[in-house]
């Protein structure tokens, strides 16, 4: 592989990885607080996607429910993708008041959790499958504006051509990480937060609400999701009500990698599989998943707490 | 003393785990003073204080703080009216630093500057905790986190502080260090309901005492008077 493909694969890499990270975060913040993997979390990176393609004016088939409807008024795509994943965020916090708090005030056992919501991430799919069938939506080619399709990182007489798109992903991912960081470990807020993921009893003993830490952990963990879907979306196309089921098993495998619960873990993990994929000769990339789940199965083997996980033998 | 009633527990009972852990307790304190509960093992010393945070679901009885009732409040809602709980096995927040743990013991709080020099406050009366402030609490010794947990109870400027097993798990010498603390907290103001196995040095601090036995209260009054009970020296005093 000569420098040019290296560093060709390098960077689409780092951008596909950017989306599995701040997917990987909606995921990672909700275990961090519940200890629960919320498999609904698949179904809102689709309906994220469909919300900002709505938002940017586009009209759905002909086999839904809302056949050929279209709003009367299109958003520029800035505005849509955080309309869009604004409410994807709401309706994850909907997802947990249904589908998990009832669960939690019954003390249930996390399994039952677990098995509620993949059933909501069904009903979800389903639902969507009803409304707006189940074909392949493309975002407007001039979603992104008047970017140029590709962006050349090398000189004139060696070109290392990258996508528009792929650079639009990594920046705005790079952005959403940085706040989320900050948010997380510096503001009182954030602060409070881990509080509650890391012993809701106390927190409350110190005054925090928890149960509003956990619907805001739902909030930004649905708006991560609904972003991703975007992001994806946007850059490929929305394929079907099915398109966040893969992309949800695939954000498992990244924070197994990276380690259960922590966010610098979720991030690593996602960059990692990012690159990893993105070095996959083009013959085999049908395969991409392959590796991917490849890789988790031996960091199962080798260290089951993840790259940057806590050690799995509780402390007695 | 100013004799005014800070909390009054009326028929308190409650049911922890199938077990009726308080069986219609009755109890009050006035402002300003130190009272204590002593009581075996089990006898339901944490889950009064438990009850009160309410962190545990009341059966039956009534909880009335500052002419208020709060039987019904959620527990953060009982540290905003001024009930800070430093609760058994300190429990700091393991994963953040000291500084953290304290900022957050005000989470209720809204200035800025008083909070700040609270934290200094907390550093002169705990020093120990001052040359760890940015070492995680996780990181501590028992006798720094349980200094940390009585720090982080009292950053909620409390008029009402619960105090749960402070002398748990520590070397005689730390337990005399925070205990020494505690005597001195009095006279910033602040209402004290202590629980102790060790109901020598309880005894020893408090105005007056409670003596719990299998969820009921068999015995109370002042703690000078309990400390030379004889009942009480034969089963808690040994």
């Amino acid at each position: 592989m000569n420098a040019t493909l290296f560093l060709q694969n390098f960077l689409n890499g780092l951008s596909i990885g950017s989306i599995y990270a701040i997917f990987a975060l909606g995921y990672t913040l909700v275990f961090s607080i519940l200890g629960i993997i919320n498999f609904a979390h698949g179904a809102i990176f689709t309906l994220g996607a469909y919300f900002t393609y709505v938002l940017m004016g586009g009209a759905f088939g002909f086999n839904g429910l809302l056949a050929n409807l279209a709003l009367p008024f299109r958003l520029p795509f800035a505005i849509a993708i955080i309309l869009g994943s604004t409410i994807a965020g709401i309706i994850s916090v909907i997802v947990e008041r249904f589908a998990f708090r009832p669960l939690r005030r019954k003390k249930a056992d996390s399994l039952l959790t677990v098995v509620s919501s993949l059933g909501v991430a069904v009903m979800i799919v389903n639902l969507i499958q009803y409304l707006v069938g189940a074909e392949i939506y493309t975002f407007p080619p001039d979603t992104y504006g008047n970017l140029p399709p590709a962006i050349n990182f090398g000189t004139e007489a060696n070109p290392i051509p990258i996508r528009s798109v792929q650079v639009v992903i990594f920046l705005v991912s790079g952005v959403i990480l940085s706040i989320l960081t900050y948010l997380i470990n510096v503001t009182k807020y954030g602060k409070a937060m881990r509080a509650v993921a890391e012993d809701q009893t106390t927190a409350s003993l110190l005054g925090i609400n928890a149960d509003r830490f956990i619907v805001l952990t739902f909030f930004v963990s649905g708006f991560l999701g609904g972003l991703a879907g975007t992001l994806v979306g946007s850059s490929v196309s929305i394929a079907g009500p099915y398109f966040g089921i893969g992309f949800g098993l695939k954000g498992l495998a990244v924070i197994v990698l990276g380690g259960l619960g922590s966010i610098p873990g979720a991030v690593v993990g996602g960059l990692v599989i990012g690159l990893i994929e993105a070095f996959v000769p083009g013959d085999y990339s049908a395969y991409k998943d392959a590796v991917a789940f490849g890789i988790l199965f031996l960091m199962l083997l080798i260290r089951p707490q993840g790259l940057l996980g806590r050690s799995l033998i509780q402390k007695v | 003393m100013n004799h005014s009633t800070l909390l009054n527990v009326q028929q308190l009972s409650v049911n922890y785990g199938g077990i009726q852990a308080l069986q219609a307790i009755d109890l009050t304190i006035e402002t300003g003073e130190v009272v204590t509960l002593i009581g075996a093992n089990g006898a339901g010393k944490s889950t009064t204080l438990r009850a009160i945070s309410r962190i545990v679901p009341i059966r039956q009885g009534k909880i009335i703080y500052h002419d208020r009732e709060i039987t019904r409040q959620r527990p953060h809602e009982v540290v905003e009216m001024g009930i800070a709980h430093s609760p058994e096995g300190r429990r700091v927040l393991a994963r953040q630093t000291v500084l953290d743990n304290l900022e957050l013991g005000a989470y209720c709080r809204r200035d800025r500057l008083g909070i700040k020099s609270d934290i200094e406050q907390q550093f002169l009366l705990f020093p120990r905790l001052a040359e760890r402030r940015s070492q995680l609490a996780g990181t501590l010794s028992g006798g720094e986190q349980q200094m940390l947990a009585i720090a982080r109870a009292l950053m909620s400027r409390p008029q009402l502080l619960l105090l749960d097993e402070p002398s748990l798990g520590l070397a005689p010498a730390i337990v005399r260090e925070i205990f020494a603390i505690i005597q001195n907290l009095r006279s910033t103001g602040v209402t004290i309901l202590l629980v102790e196995q060790n109901a020598n040095l309880a005894l020893q601090i408090a105005d007056r005492g409670y003596v719990l036995d299998a969820g009921c209260i068999t015995l109370s009054g002042l703690a000078a008077d309990l400390l030379n009970d004889d009942r009480i020296r034969q089963a808690y005093l040994g």
